[in-house]
């Protein structure tokens, strides 16, 4: 009878927890380096449900590890390497202290270091898994790329970092696999779809740094130092999916080579390589040089269990994708030097436009302000002195809101100096029902490939036909060309109408139309009936959720109405500031 | 006769011929005893010329000081010829070369029987010698290993089965093992000829099948690899799982666009004045219970008794009322059976109408029982609705579980000491957003972001600097020569 006395806080949940401070001495580690350890190795504290339990009748609030997790660490051969790297640190500090320069020379020599290959390989078991997790390594680089040199970091790892990043932007110009761009006021959000998987990431606008206080920045390099080892590995991959070269290699590289000159005056002949690289101007040279059309038609299989209307879903979707991706095929564009280089460039690159710049803005120029056969000018300046005839001088904003509207957008309402129309935001899509802004409808509507709001443009066109009259002139060859266009398709439907009358005339059309009409009627005494038969309680919840669409509908209403007023009341205020100076 | 001197002379190891076990050890013994001397510390070659070490007083620095040069030389040769002849004219009564040959060497002519006749007595063993010779008359055990090998004949028979194996092309496992090895190091080094990237090189293929990080271990035997802990342990299961399901990059919502639409940046408007709203009323909160009273609210003698008297009264009161119940009722007459006051011992009587009274209780009892058993035959239907309800009421807190099991995915967990706070919402006012994309002053920071977005994920606890703390007070001493210049 009886038995041992069982122990409190021996075994359940106590004993599968363990604290921060005896898992550090556990590892005989200091705190950093345990905490540089769990990060590189991806352990995580734990909250335990009862804490009362785990802690031992202590309420404090600690925290905690899985004690499996720790004991994983244990065979950790960085351990090791972190224990080797405190030691030598003891060695060089007491060398210099007893200021014998010889052992500290033959002891720097031997400082110890370590790899992470092995734990990139551990945690990232398949290429797909690494590219899962590519948000967060892309976001800290190119967060990173672009801290001054001022001893926040290593100068070593903003230059890592930076050329991983530019890499990967070379990849992502050569896979042509950007989707959405968004101009956020916190930095620019990019996503593309790299072997199916969607990746996001942030890149800050340059020059944007000051740097937070209340931000570890130890944790921070490790995760970089982590994340650039990942980011290594991925680019290899990629560039290898692409059978391009790693290290990248510029296409023509013999012309680069031969007058060097060129770039002296920004770079030495050691960085000018990489520079070039990151002016992303030029495309990569491959490993097996492939011709254009090598695109073979491949026989498409059903997947089984696909209906034939998910199918051609699917079709139409990759037709889209397909035409997506060649949105400025055709086009050269030109960057002002106020616009924001890299990201215009990047984004027009990797939708199959050409991109200069002057030469004195960044190195890898291909042509000049005075090339004729551009098409685009980006300019962000109020007006202009000199314009050239046969480009369109564009705002920025005209190329973000291209790709995310996946067509080149009607260029009328970016000249410069005109109020821009939103940039919205394609990470938000709207379910039905919800409130959608105009400015959103008018997109929906030009993709589907109407010409909505035809009144409302010429009357902004009254508005602001006297001030931008020259711009207007840019712009007249492609409008006429879409006006062309909207008129043909009048005529086509004016002409396929007077096809029909003759057949409106039969009496099967108002049978169809009464067919139909019965059809709904039948319907909704079905619905009216089932509604009746339901019982009570599902009576309820359906009741319930109609009120609940009836609701969203009411609001979406209030939105709208709510908009034409401040939109009215805009107009207003506009017309009468205009005759104020006109008076 | 010279000759046979210098023989004599030699250590003699061989012990006498009439031990079997001392034959037999003889030979290696003199080997043994020729290189014995040489690998002694301190041994020198008996047959090397002495070298003289330099005697004398070392206590002046004459004595240390080198003789050096060609009259040192000299005079060393000089030296050493004297000695020589000192030497023969000491042993031999002159110089050796000028003394005729009859003088130095004779004829041997007696014959070698006769000298052992002569010698019989000198040679006779030593008395100490025969004493220590074993007397006993059992011989000694015959030395069998000495002539035939131990387990000769299995050895022979491998032997010939081997030979045999080898005509045929088998090969015994362990040469055929270290084969294998060898073999192996070859194709590994042609491997790497081939042009596979190393792992000091910069970058590889990780993923491939070839990487050098597997192929170091590749075509081991696992169980090997696992025992001798050249096999990594294999990442637990459990840490594919991420700790949030948070996204890593999270979208700022269609407000914190540069150009926001009037309506997406309302609402992210709203959002910012909300919590700010919830900030201020903490504040105010705080502040109102940290401020010290103003004179009219401070309380007075008056106040302050009242509150120490507050349910002092009022309870005194109500034990009045208890008090004035308790008079007006009359006390409940005390029902205490005597037997149970008193502990008497029961009657038999009363002991039997204990018993049947309980064993009534439990007949009617069961009886209940059994007649609420079938009767609830007749119940099923309103049974089988306390099922139904039962079972809806286990799925509704299913659910529940769910959803809140799903709400908490997303959350911030408390992972230390401190709760993770969220940072503050970027946001523009109308006036402040920029026209242009030329004039966007951002907002925020992405590095706070990043941070913010680890400890939302419960990748990192949230914490807080360490504050410097010193360790001693400092000391502030004014110099004096400062301060003679202040005067």
């Amino acid at each position: 009878m009886g038995g041992l006395e069982k122990k409190k806080y021996e075994r359940g949940s106590a004993t599968n927890y363990i604290t921060r401070n005896k898992a550090r001495k556990k590892l005989q580690l200091s705190l950093a380096d345990f905490r540089r350890l769990c990060i590189l190795k991806g352990i995580y504290p734990h909250e335990p449900k009862h804490k009362k339990k785990v802690n031992k009748g202590s309420t404090a609030a600690r925290t905690f590890y899985l004690l499996k997790d720790i004991k994983f660490l244990l065979h950790e051969p960085i351990v090791n390497k972190f224990r080797e790297y405190k030691v030598f640190v003891r060695k060089l500090r007491k060398a210099y202290g007893k200021s014998e320069w010889n052992t500290v020379e033959r002891l720097k020599d031997n400082k110890p270091g370590y790899k992470l290959d092995h734990i990139i390989k551990e945690r990232y078991p398949t290429f797909i898994d690494a590219l899962r997790d590519l948000d967060d390594a892309l976001s800290m680089c190119f967060l990173f790329s672009t801290f001054p040199r001022t001893g926040k970091c290593h100068v070593q790892t903003i230059q890592l970092c930076r050329r991983l990043t530019v890499e990967f932007l070379n990849y992502v110009i050569a896979s042509r696999s950007l989707r959405k761009v968004f101009l956020s006021i916190k930095g620019i959000y990019y996503q593309a779809e790299v072997l199916g998987q969607p990746i996001t990431w942030i890149a800050p606008y340059a020059f944007a740094h000051d740097h937070p206080t209340d931000v570890d920045y130890r944790v921070m390099a490790t995760f970089t130092e982590f994340y650039t080892t990942l980011l290594g590995f991925v680019n290899f991959r990629l560039y290898q999916s692409l059978n391009l070269h790693y290290p990248p290699k510029i296409e023509g590289q013999a012309e680069a080579q031969l007058k060097p000159e060129e770039g002296e005056a920004y770079a030495m002949d050691s960085e000018s390589y990489m520079e070039k690289l990151s002016a992303l101007s030029s495309s990569l040279a491959r490993v097996v040089a492939s011709s254009q059309e090598d695109e073979v038609q491949v026989d498409e299989f059903p997947v089984d269990g696909e209906s034939a209307e998910q199918e051609e879903v699917r079709k139409t979707e990759q037709e889209a994708l397909e035409t997506q991706k060649k949105l400025f095929e055709g086009l050269r564009f030109f960057l002002n030097r106020e616009v924001p280089r890299e990201p215009l460039a990047f984004i027009i690159r990797c939708f199959g436009g050409e991109v200069s710049w002057d030469k004195s803005v960044c190195i890898g120029a291909t042509y000049d302000v005075t090339d004729l056969t551009i098409t685009h000018q980006i300019v962000d300046r109020p007006s202009l002195a000199k314009q050239v005839i046969g480009r369109y001088y564009l705002q920025p904003q005209w190329v973000f809101d291209s790709v995310n509207a996946k067509m080149c957008l009607p260029v009328a309402d970016y000249f410069p100096g005109m109020l821009l129309p939103p940039h919205l935001s394609p990470f938000v899509s709207e379910k039905d029902g919800d409130y959608i802004p105009p400015e959103k409808l008018k997109l929906l509507a030009l993709q589907r490939g109407e010409n909505p709001g035809e009144e409302s443009e010429e009357e902004e066109e009254e508005d602001g036909n006297d001030d931008d009259e020259e711009d207007d002139e840019g712009s007249e060859g492609e409008d006429s060309e879409k006006e062309d266009e909207g008129k043909l398709r009048k005529l086509e439907e004016q002409r396929s109408q007077g096809k029909k009358l003759p057949v409106k005339v039969s009496a099967g059309t108002v049978r169809l139309e009464d067919k139909q009409r019965i059809a709904q009627e039948e319907k909704n005494e079905e619905k009216r009936l089932a509604i009746m038969m339901m019982k009570k309680r599902e009576k309820y919840l359906y009741q319930k959720i109609m009120f609940g669409k009836k609701r969203k509908v009411r609001e979406a209403t209030k939105l709208t109405e709510k908009r034409k007023a401040h939109d009215a009341a805009m107009k207003s205020e506009k017309k009468k500031t205009k005759k104020a100076r006109r008076a | 006769m010279a000759a046979r001197a210098a023989g004599r002379g030699l250590p003699s190891t061989s012990g006498p011929p009439s031990l079997p076990s001392f034959a037999k050890m003889a030979a290696p013994s003199d080997a043994c005893s020729s290189s014995f001397l040489g690998l002694l510390a301190g041994s020198r070659d008996p047959g090397a010329p002495r070298r003289r070490r330099a005697r004398g007083s070392r206590n002046r620095k004459k004595s240390w000081k080198c003789w050096r040069g060609p009259e040192a030389e000299l005079g060393r040769e000089l030296g050493a010829f004297l000695e020589d002849v000192g030497l023969q004219q000491r042993a031999a009564g002159g110089l050796v070369a000028e003394k005729p040959d009859e003088s130095l060497f004779f004829l041997d002519t007696g014959s070698e029987e006769k000298d052992r006749k002569l010698n019989q007595g000198k040679e006779k063993p030593l008395r100490i010698d025969l004493i220590l010779q074993p007397d006993s008359k059992v011989p000694p055990p015959k030395d069998v290993l000495a002539h035939q090998v131990p387990n000769g004949k299995k050895l022979k028979r491998k032997q010939r089965l081997q030979e045999k194996l080898a005509q045929q092309g088998l090969v015994p496992r362990e040469q055929r093992l270290l084969q294998a090895r060898l073999q192996k190091a070859q194709l590994a080094t042609a491997s790497r000829g081939e042009g596979e990237p190393e792992p000091a090189r910069g970058f590889y293929d990780i993923w491939s099948d070839t990487n050098p990080l597997d192929q170091v271990l590749a075509g081991q035997d696992t169980w090997f690899l696992e025992q001798t802990k050249k096999q990594r342990v294999r990442r637990p299961a459990r840490l594919k799982k991420k700790p949030s399901e948070l996204p890593a990059v999270e979208v700022i919502p269609a407000g914190g666009s540069y150009n926001p639409t009037f309506q997406a940046h309302q609402v992210l408007l709203l959002q910012a004045h909300e919590v700010e709203l919830r900030r201020q009323k903490a504040e105010e909160k705080l502040e109102r219970q940290l401020s010290f009273p103003t004179a009219a609210e401070a309380p007075t003698q008056e106040t302050a008794f009242r509150e120490q008297c507050e349910g002092l009264l009022e309870e005194s009161g109500d034990e009045e009322d208890d008090e004035e119940k308790m008079l007006r009722e009359p006390p409940a007459p005390v029902a205490t059976p005597l037997s149970t006051l008193l502990h008497e011992k029961k009657t038999e009587q009363q002991r039997r109408r204990e018993k049947e009274a309980k064993a009534l209780v439990a007949r009617r009892l069961g009886e209940k029982a059994a007649r609420c058993r079938r009767q609830e035959l007749f119940q099923l239907r309103s049974i089988r609705l306390q099922v139904k309800r039962r079972e809806a009421e286990l799925l509704r807190r299913r659910r529940v579980r769910l959803a809140k099991r799903q709400a908490e995915a997303t959350k911030p967990r408390r992972l230390g000491r401190l709760k993770y706070e969220d940072p503050d919402l970027e946001v523009q006012l109308s006036t402040e957003l920029a026209e242009s994309l030329r004039t966007l002053k951002p907002e925020g920071s992405i590095l706070r972001d990043r941070f913010k977005s680890l400890q939302k994920r419960n990748l990192i606890e949230p914490r807080e600097r360490a504050k410097f703390k010193r360790k001693y007070r400092l000391k502030y001493v004014e110099k004096r020569a400062f301060r003679e210049v202040m005067l």
